[in-house]
């Protein structure tokens, strides 16, 4: 570029007044061609060279270290320069003088007297408020106030409150000869002062620039962040219009290029919908939140969002908008509903099982019998009412020392029952009762409860208190004692008038038979009637002693020995008629009765079998013990059977009956009558079974009681 | 082989049963002694030696047959009994068998009677004459 000498020719041909202007208009004119502030300087120097000045620098503070330094200059040495570097806090140099009072002045220079230094302060100063304090109408704009503020200004920092902006500070020094004029140094003032406001101005322009730059790399950070966010994300003026959204909240309310029907409504619908909850939710103030539900318009399917919006405000505080962030909830609050549904489900569920458990307590308790659950271990986890008396302690958390046997007791019974392989146990259990204040016996019956795996899980028993039963069965017992205690003493008393006509019976009976030769003829008939008949007195009589033989009392049988020590006696009869005796006999418990009445009983069975086997045959006897449902009660079925001639059909309905005899003249017919009374008696039944040529059956049922 | 030569004692405490009984058995040959009481029947022991004893079971106050046959029973172990009664208790039919009494009931059929006596007598005979 040209050299500034070069340019001083040309203009210095002109006169002086209009090279003046000239170099004025010049002046302004370059200086408003330059674009970039650092070209001020240049420039400015070439224009001072210009007006005829010889020597300029232009020096800047650098605001770290404090320093004024030399930045550029024409015609300088390094001697020059250095008067131009020093320190902004030697205030009594004045050049800093100069910078501090902002004003130019002429200053002599150290070590050349003839030639004063023009110092004039550069700094960044406007007439107007920059951009930033105008749109928030601060006036301490830097700019502001440097131009109004006439202050010893802090020349390190020259920041500006409102922008940021650090500025240039900085002096123009121009070595004046002695010949310089007023005017010439006005020219110079003008000239530097015309500089100041153009560079002022580009510095603007730049810090704008600068600006600008800045913001949009932080838009565009916010850019992707807002894209970033899988949420959708939307700005909204105050009519609810949309400034901007992220691209997922586009999905839902933006068109896209391709479109279809569907996709079309369903964007229509989001928007309205948004519309809509941006209304309802601007009315609720500050931070508000509310479910919205969205069409997903590619999938077609709802979507549930949580809209939580936030007012946007100017840094005035005036409000601009609302900024939405859309959760997508759906799964959350699908799980949300699921867990509702089961905690529901699990509340009625738990309804249910506290009414069974309800139902059931309410069931145990009105059982009536004591019941204990134990379990696996054996150990008892449920006692009802009727249990707790048993087995319970008192409320004062005493134990009774009947009650510690009971318990003692229990537990040995439930422990072997859980233990063993058996699925039901039934036993009994002398347990202590504080209500009836005496020794019960119950009937233990115990069931096993298994799980899922087949384990035992608890075992349930159930006591029974038998002393009402056995009351009951004692008594029946006492009263068919009482029976056969009065069946024997009447037996006694028979047995006794039968004893007393016995007697008077044997003499007459032998008379009798002394009188058979001494009878005439006419008169044997009459001999045989006197005969016949006492026979058979003779033979009642027999029958009744017989029956009532003995005046034992009523106690325990053995039936199988009774039976095998009445087959004993006849065995020799049996033997000498062909007859063989066969026996069967169960294991019985014993019976209840006299035993010498069931040897009668036996004892005329027996003969009877006998008398109807005269050419021999077969006595079966059999015994079994038959017990009932009930556990309490069973029966001794005994058979006598023979393969005898049996009975004829007619008879046998009677056969039972006094008097009713099949062997005619011999029989008195009072056999099996006596049989039938002896065996009711005790309580029992008997039967008979018969065919003519076969046999006959009689079959006796007594009752045992364990 | 003689019932004649058997020498039966008889025993009851009923006047009529006693006369009717040594009535028929001496209508059929044998010697018999009646007594109607144990003392008495104890005192003819002592006289004379019995082929056959019968007894009939209760005898004056409280005594038995029973003890009419062991005291003849204790001078000839070996005599036949029979004992006589109305009716028995298993007491009295188990000291009976023990004792090899035979035991007849009231009111005897005769028949049964004087076949049971002869049997008994002719056993005795039988077995002196092998002991002799």
């Amino acid at each position: 570029m040209a050299t500034p000498e070069m340019r001083v020719n040309t203009v210095a041909q002109l006169p002086a007044q209009r090279r003046m202007a000239a170099l004025r208009r010049r002046s302004a004119l370059r200086l408003l061609d330059v674009e970039r502030s650092e070209d001020i300087f240049p420039v400015l120097l070439e224009e001072i060279m210009a007006l005829g000045f010889r020597r300029a620098v232009i020096a800047t503070v650098d605001p770290e270290t404090g320093e004024l330094v030399p930045a550029e200059s024409v015609n300088a040495g390094k001697q020059f320069l250095a008067q131009f570097r020093t320190s902004l806090y030697a205030s009594e140099n004045p050049l800093v003088g100069v910078l501090q009072g902002m004003q130019p002045a002429v200053l002599p220079q150290p070590g050349n007297k003839n030639h004063n230094l023009y110092c004039h302060p550069f700094i960044y100063r406007n007439r107007n408020m920059c951009w930033e304090a105008e749109r928030e109408r601060r006036p301490d704009c830097l700019a502001l106030v440097n131009f109004t503020n006439p202050q010893p200004m802090q020349l390190e920092r020259q920041t500006c409150e409102v922008c940021d902006m650090r500025s240039y500070t900085g002096l123009v020094a121009v070595e004046l000869n002695g010949a310089t004029s007023e005017r010439e140094l006005s020219e110079l003032r003008a000239l530097i002062e015309l500089a100041n406001r153009y560079l002022a101005r580009l510095f603007k322009v730049e810090h704008y620039y600068n600006r600008m730059r800045d913001m949009d790399t932080t838009i565009a950070q916010m850019q992707t962040m807002m894209q970033s966010m899988s949420d959708p994300v939307i700005l909204t003026d105050t009519h609810h219009r949309v400034i901007t959204q992220n691209r997922a909240a586009e999905q839902f309310f933006k068109l896209p290029e391709e479109t279809t029907e569907g996709l079309v409504r369903a964007i229509e619908l989001n928007n309205l919908l948004f519309s809509a909850a941006l209304s309802s939710m601007a009315m609720g103030g500050e931070d508000a939140s509310r479910d919205l539900t969205l069409v997903d318009p590619i999938e077609g399917e709802e979507v549930l969002f949580e809209a939580v919006t936030a007012p946007t405000f100017t840094r005035e505080g005036m409000r601009t908008g609302l900024v939405t962030v859309m959760r997508n909830v759906t799964d959350l609050r699908r799980a949300d509903e699921e867990l509702r549904t089961n905690f529901e489900r699990l509340l009625a569920a738990e309804e249910v099982v506290r009414q069974d458990r309800d139902r059931l307590n309410l069931i145990i308790e009105n059982v009536g019998d004591p019941i204990v659950v134990a379990d696996s271990a054996g150990k008892v986890v449920l006692l009802d009412p009727l249990a707790q008396e048993l087995f319970a302690r008192s409320k004062e958390g005493r134990v009774e020392p009947q009650v510690v046997k009971n318990l003692a007791k229990l537990d040995a019974y439930i422990m072997g029952f859980t233990f063993s392989f058996s699925d039901r146990e039934n036993a009994p259990l002398k347990l202590w009762s504080p209500g009836a204040r005496a020794e019960l016996e119950y009937d233990a019956r115990s069931g096993k409860i298994y799980d899922v795996r087949g384990q035992v899980a608890y075992t349930v028993t159930v006591l029974r208190d038998l002393t009402p039963l056995r009351k009951v069965e004692q008594l029946k017992v006492e009263r068919r004692m009482l029976e056969v205690e009065k069946f024997a003493a009447t037996g006694r008393l028979a047995g006794t008038i039968a004893h007393e006509v016995n007697n008077p019976m044997e003499a007459i009976k032998n008379a009798i038979y002394l009188l058979a030769d001494g009878v005439k003829e006419e008169k044997k008939p009459v001999y045989d009637i006197l005969k016949g008949e006492t026979e058979r007195v003779a033979r009642i009589v027999r029958q009744m002693l017989g029956l009532y033989r003995t005046s034992e009392q009523a106690g325990s049988i053995d039936i199988n020995s009774v039976i095998e020590d009445t087959l004993l006696l006849f065995t020799r009869q049996l033997q000498r008629n062909g007859i063989v005796a066969l026996t069967d006999l169960d294991k019985l418990p014993p019976a209840v009765g006299s035993a010498d009445q069931f040897r009668q009983v036996l004892s005329n069975l027996v003969v009877n079998a006998k008398d109807s086997m005269p050419e021999g045959g077969r006595l079966i006897i059999r015994t079994r013990h038959v017990p009932e449902p009930d556990g309490i009660h069973s029966w001794v079925r005994i058979s006598i059977a023979d393969t005898g001639a049996g009975i004829a059909h007619d008879i046998l309905p009677n056969i039972f009956e006094a008097f009713v005899s099949t062997k005619g003249e011999k029989g008195t017919g009072l056999g099996l009558w006596i049989v039938k009374g002896i065996i009711e008696n005790h309580g029992g039944k008997i039967k008979v079974r018969s065919k003519i040529g076969k046999g006959t059956l009689f079959q006796i049922s007594l009752p045992v009681v364990r | 082989m003689n019932a004649q030569n058997s020498h039966v004692l008889v025993v009851d405490d009923e006047p009529s049963v006693l006369l009717t009984y040594r009535m028929i058995l001496e209508q059929q040959g044998y010697k018999v002694t009646a007594s109607i009481s144990s003392k008495d029947a104890i005192a003819a022991l002592e006289q004379d030696p019995m082929d056959l004893l019968i007894c009939d079971l209760s005898l004056e106050q409280k005594h038995t047959g029973f003890e009419v046959i062991e005291h003849g029973r204790s001078r000839d172990a070996t005599v036949p009994a029979i004992l006589v009664t109305g009716y028995a208790s298993k007491e009295v039919m188990d000291k009976a068998e023990q004792a090899g009494v035979t035991v007849l009931f009231k009111p005897i059929d005769i028949n049964e009677f004087l076949s049971t006596i002869s049997q008994k007598v002719r056993s005795r005979n039988e077995s002196r004459h092998q002991k002799a």
